[in-house]
């Protein structure tokens, strides 16, 4: 009986505990309007650059892998080589770990799509011992960052007399979207420090006004966790708001940009917005959270140690 | 009920500001901690608060030392303890009521409680009445009468008290004494820093003299101006 009552005790006590640590919160939201209201500013400028950098690499990547994944080793055979040996060189392609996919063109097939293509300027190749071109694979790698690699071990192979791949294009290719990935990366990083940073100072000026009575509640004897509760739902709040005001405008401005697109650069492939519009909310959403949170933290902290 | 046992205090700073010092503390007593400025009478109460650990020696309470206590069990500590500062540290935008009312809702006291201790307490340091107003517009004397009331309204073991009478004159002083001296008579245990000669020869209480961070007399019923002999 006695343990019964207890138990609801400690309930009711953490019910009234988390009204008073939400009112707190926002009663000081409230009392401290201009700075609340810079903070979820800050928040919401650099979220929303954040956001529109992550559409603008998410479509770029898209874009990229479209292109990589069109790309393919053409490894031509040596003219000596037997149709046994050719099958021979076949088996010991497909063997190779980064291989994907390798398709045999004969060179009368690879006649063939010449003549389809460019018409009466190849006739005449195609009576026996007058065909000009050579037996080929068309090679391609499971990740397509692989080809120069590949491409290269090929080059060494015997039987195999020369690699082409539009060397130049890919390995530009390749060096473009890496650098874009890391720049995008450093840049969100400085962002997402920057707005942690105007929050914690921003909290700070709310702990320092209040820094009486953490003492005080420190000397009645209140927990670290009921002085810090108010504060971090407080820097939770301001994070949260800061990342949904960018979430709903990118969502819109994306959406009327698909849309555009469609009509106007039906060429251009845009990831739809269903997806990439989640993925970019659930981002930007947990990000200014923990924003707003750590820096609550950090600010309320130095006035903990009594 | 308190035991200070060997206990020296050095701040970060080099400065050596408790030597040395054993006093065991009675339940029901109070005590006044006396000596010059820079003493360390500041110090030792904050040690009896867990503000700051010693550098040597141990402070037990109720049998337990306070110096071994693990950071999420010095909050409960701060509960059996009632704490007076000079400079009342009152929230001057609250009401008195709310002021002493804080105490009880920070360690999670029910709002029927609230409403039933604060105006005892209230009553018991002479400030019935006065439970709307806040505190600038109280006196000083009052206004430590609220740090008073706050102080108690947990209803801690011990009620500890720097220069609680500091900022006020004599007959306002004598006031406060009164207040403490009631508190003491119900059963509290009281410890008070001061250099107020006068309150101290009047009281007749136990008296600590610390000279230099060094105890130099422990003296029950003793006067402030008795030592130098
Ligand atoms: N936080 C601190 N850091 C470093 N030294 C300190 C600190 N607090 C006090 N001291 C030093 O410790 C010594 C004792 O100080 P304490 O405050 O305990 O004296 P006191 O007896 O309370 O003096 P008063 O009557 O003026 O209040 C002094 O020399 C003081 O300068
Ligand atoms: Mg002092």
């Amino acid at each position: 009986m006695s343990v019964m009552s207890g138990e609801g005790n400690i309930l009711i006590m953490a019910v009234r505990n988390w009204v008073y640590y939400i009112k707190e919160a926002f009663r000081s939201v409230v009392r401290n309007g201009w700075m609340s209201f810079a903070s979820v500013g800050v928040v919401t400028v650099t979220l929303f650059i954040l956001g529109s950098f992550m559409l603008l690499n998410i479509n770029v990547e898209h874009l990229t892998s479209e292109i990589k994944n069109q790309v393919e080793i053409i490894a031509y055979v040596d003219e000596v080589l037997t149709r046994d040996e050719v099958d021979d060189l076949r088996v010991s392609l497909i063997q190779m770990v980064k291989v994907e996919e390798v398709r045999f063109v004969s060179k009368e097939d690879a006649l063939v799509r010449l003549q389809e293509q460019l018409g009466e300027l190849v006739e005449g190749y195609s009576e026996e011992g007058r065909n000009p071109l050579r037996d080929s694979f068309e090679i391609r790698t499971i990740i397509p960052e692989d080809i120069p690699e590949v491409a290269a071990s090929l080059q060494a192979m015997t039987g195999i007399a020369r690699v082409d791949y539009g060397t130049d294009v890919v390995e530009k290719l390749f060096r473009f979207t890496g650098a874009v990935q890391w720049v995008g990366l450093a840049f969100m990083l400085g962002l997402a420090l920057t707005a942690m940073f105007l929050i914690a100072n921003t909290i700070k000026l709310t702990v320092n006004a209040r820094s009486r009575e953490i003492m005080i509640m420190k000397y009645v004897g209140a927990t670290e966790w009921f002085i810090r509760w108010p504060f971090l739902i407080e820097g939770l709040f301001l994070g949260a708001i800061g990342a949904l005001i960018p979430v709903l405008i990118l969502s819109y401005l994306y959406g009327e940009t698909v849309a555009w697109a469609q009509l106007n650069l039906y060429f251009l492939p845009l990831v739809s917005p269903e997806t990439i519009i989640q993925q970019m909310s659930k981002t930007l959403l947990i990000l200014g959270t923990v924003i707003g949170g750590l820096g609550s933290l950090i600010s309320i902290r130095r006035f903990l140690k009594v | 009920m308190i035991e200070v046992q060997q206990v020296s205090m050095v701040y970060p700073n080099g400065v050596n500001a408790l030597e040395q010092i054993n006093i065991c503390i009675e339940r029901g007593e109070f005590v006044f901690v006396v000596g010059e400025s820079g003493a360390g009478k500041s110090t030792l109460i904050r040690l009896i608060c867990r503000e700051y650990l010693p550098s040597k020696g141990s402070i037990k309470i109720h049998g337990r030392d306070i110096t071994r206590l693990k950071r999420r069990e010095v909050p409960l500590l701060r509960r059996n303890i009632g704490v007076v500062f000079q400079d009342f540290r009152l929230l001057n935008n609250r009401t008195v009521f709310d002021n002493v009312a804080f105490a009880m809702q920070v360690i999670g006291s029910t709002g029927r409680d609230v409403r039933k201790r604060v105006p005892e307490a209230l009553e018991l340091v002479g400030l019935t009445g006065k439970a709307k107003m806040k505190p600038l517009e109280l006196s000083g004397g009052e206004q430590q009468r609220v740090c008073l009331a706050r102080a108690i309204v947990n209803q801690p073991a011990l009620i500890i008290a720097d220069e609680p009478t500091g900022n006020l004159d004599p007959k306002t002083s004598m006031g406060i004494m009164d207040a403490l001296k009631n508190i003491n008579i119900r059963g509290t245990t009281i410890i008070m820093a001061t250099h107020a000669k006068e309150i101290v020869d009047t009281m007749r209480q136990r008296v600590v003299v610390l000279e230099g961070g060094k105890l130099v007399r422990d003296e029950r019923r003793g006067e402030y101006t008795h030592h130098g002999c």
